[in-house]
């Protein structure tokens, strides 16, 4: 064996050993953050998570929709990451290596049903022949076939198109589309055009069909670090103090990340519930590590109704569920 | 001895290059396959994203016969390859002769050649955006995206194509009294033929690479559509179906640009007859 080999071999050696040795500590956390308004911003603008975890860098990666935040959970490209309901089904029964540790919101009014007010629509029958874009895979468009299922109407009678928000909101100002299901802040642009809101996410909610985002962990990080997920739960439960006890700051912090006027974020905040974190260990959220709470219906709910639509091979598994949901970490802090 | 005889025709068979290579080529794709069986059986693939050969034989069968949301499998590959041609005609129609004007007036080139380098490299999601902007979501925005994708390659083979045609054919062609118009028919046309085939050839395959791209909004159909779906629902059986069926049609229309063009210039027949080693 020559030097040069030795010494590459010693390099190689060198470059793992560390990162082996101090597995206490990981070197960088990479948040994936979802493109909407939650407490995450605010977490995320005060340095919160980079509080609790001194020496370690923290990188925040903005992904635009659930779709994404799949590709990448599934690219390994994050430690932590948020999932609306649909896509955390999709995920855990396709068996990604995830965990659902904290509620990062409750949706309300941030998802709407928004219609052309000149297009006259005034029940859900009306849209019947109509072009309406939603997201595809996410919870508007869960929501939608949800709503239009409800009153009995075939999907195939209207001409439903899969977009992103942003471009949901540059297909409306160009008359392309009637209806939109979608979230803020591409919700807000839309509505100061011939637009009025025509059902909500939070009115679904109350009929039985709740849409939320979950934060979720990478396993592997998880089982490294457990200390970290405990420590990622402290800012963001901080996070979420923060926001209902100071909301008129948290409206300038908001706006200040999204680039919004400070009228729109409050109104966006209004929309959006957060739960404290002492709450969410209750039966209507995730629940306790004794007893599954209402995050574990919807997820079974929601997998059976991706089932259904041939989004998803198999059935939604109760268990596969309930192994997703994993309160003890939050449990550990909140006591 | 007939076996004898056959054996003796396979063997020379297998000698011939052309065979050899074609021969060549199944066994490099066979290998392929049996490390795909392998890794997939052995455990040592993730099936969630690489699944077996199976799977994707069912995900074909399923969308072949059931659909998937809402075309079966031929109405996704039809409307995609209608775009595809549609878009690939246009640039062919647009790119040849503007790529002949271009190679035969410096002029022309100075005119249009600044606008070709600029977009050329542009990504192509990055342009889409714009043409969404400008023509909506509908069919007009993905055509318009497929179309310069497909343009650049046309023109800058059939701008190369013309400038290295021999001078002394145009010269002698003038000396004959042949007007512009017949100069172009029967020298330009004719000697930069091969060439412009090659780079229509290059050309389909970069309308094809961005058929994905310009099916990721607003689309409910098409071959690129249906992978971009299933991709957000982790199908990945579905996502490498269809991109075996892309390659699969691409390759089909590749080899049909061909034999139209040995059709259309019988004397490139005889050229790689000499050519083969």
């Amino acid at each position: 064996m020559n030097k040069q080999c030795k010494a590459l071999i010693a390099g190689l050696c060198m470059s793992v050993l560390p990162s082996v040795a101090i597995a206490d500590k990981p070197e960088t956390v990479t948040v994936g953050f979802l493109n909407l308004v939650n407490a995450q911003l605010v977490t995320k603008s005060l340095g919160l998570v980079q509080k609790e975890m001194p020496g370690v860098e923290i990188k925040y990666i903005k992904v635009g929709g659930g779709g994404d935040m799949l590709r990448a959970i599934a690219g390994d490209q994050i430690d932590f990451g948020g999932l609306g309901n649909p896509p955390a089904a999709i995920g855990v029964t396709r068996g990604l290596p995830i965990q659902g540790i904290m509620v990062l919101n409750m949706l309300d009014y941030v998802e709407a049903l928004a219609v052309r007010t000149s297009a006259g629509i005034k029940s859900l029958k009306d849209l019947k022949g109509k072009t309406i874009a939603a997201p595809f895979g996410s919870t508007t468009h869960y929501l939608l076939l949800n709503a239009l299922a409800d009153e009995g109407i075939d999907p195939a009678s209207m001409k439903i198109i899969d977009l992103r928000p942003n471009d949901i909101a540059l297909a409306w100002s160009r008359g392309d589309i009637d209806a939109a299901w979608f979230w803020e802040p591409a919700l807000g642009r839309v509505l100061e055009d011939d637009a009025n809101l025509f059902n909500t996410s939070g009115l679904m909610a109350a009929r039985g069909y709740p849409t939320w985002d979950v934060g979720v962990v990478m396993n592997e990080f998880a089982e490294k670090y457990p200390d970290y997920v405990t420590k990622f739960l402290k800012a963001e439960c901080a996070g979420i103090d923060y926001w209902l006890n100071n909301p008129a700051e948290t409206a300038v912090i908001i706006a200040k990340e999204l680039g919004l006027d400070l009228d729109d974020a409050t109104r966006m905040m209004k929309g959006t519930e957060m739960v404290p974190c002492a709450k969410q260990l209750t039966a209507q959220y995730i629940g306790t590590s004794e007893k599954d709470g209402g995050f574990v219906d919807t997820l079974v709910s929601t997998g059976n109704f991706l089932y259904e639509q041939k989004r998803l091979p198999a059935a939604a598994s109760v268990e596969k569920m309930s192994n997703f949901i994993r309160p003890e970490y939050l449990e550990s802090i909140v006591k | 001895m007939t076996f004898r005889r056959w054996l003796a025709t396979l063997t020379q068979m297998v000698q011939r290059p052309e065979n050899r290579r074609f021969i060549i080529s199944s066994c490099s794709v066979l290998m392929m396959f049996g490390a795909w069986v392998f890794v997939t059986k052995t455990g040592l693939a993730n099936p969630l994203f690489l699944p077996g050969p199976e799977a994707i034989y069912l995900a074909f069968v399923d969308a072949l016969f059931e659909g998937y949301q809402g075309s079966t499998l031929l109405e996704h590959v039809g409307t995609s390859l209608f775009r595809i041609l549609s878009a690939f005609f246009l640039a062919c129609l647009v790119g040849i002769p503007l790529g002949v004007a271009m190679g035969m007036s410096k002029t022309a080139h100075a005119i249009f050649n600044p606008f070709i380098e600029f977009y050329r490299p542009l990504p192509p999601l990055g342009l889409y955006t714009l043409l969404v902007m400008w023509l909506g979501i509908g069919e007009s925005s993905k055509l318009a995206l497929l179309f310069l994708a497909g343009l650049p390659g046309i023109i800058i083979a059939t701008v190369q194509a013309v400038k290295d045609i021999n001078p002394t054919y145009v010269l002698a062609t003038k000396s004959l009294g042949a007007s512009r118009m017949e100069l172009i028919r029967e020298v330009y046309l004719p000697g930069a033929g091969p060439t412009i085939l090659t780079g229509m050839r290059i050309s389909l395959g970069f309308v094809y690479t961005v058929l994905v791209a310009a099916e990721i909004v607003a689309a409910t159909a098409g071959i690129g559509w249906m992978i971009w779906d299933a991709a957000k629902f982790l199908l990945s059986d579905i996502v490498i179906m269809g991109l075996i069926i892309l390659g699969l049609t691409g390759i089909a229309l590749d080899v049909i640009m061909r034999l139209i063009g040995f059709a259309l210039m019988p004397w490139t027949r005889a050229t790689r007859q000499f050519s083969k080693s």
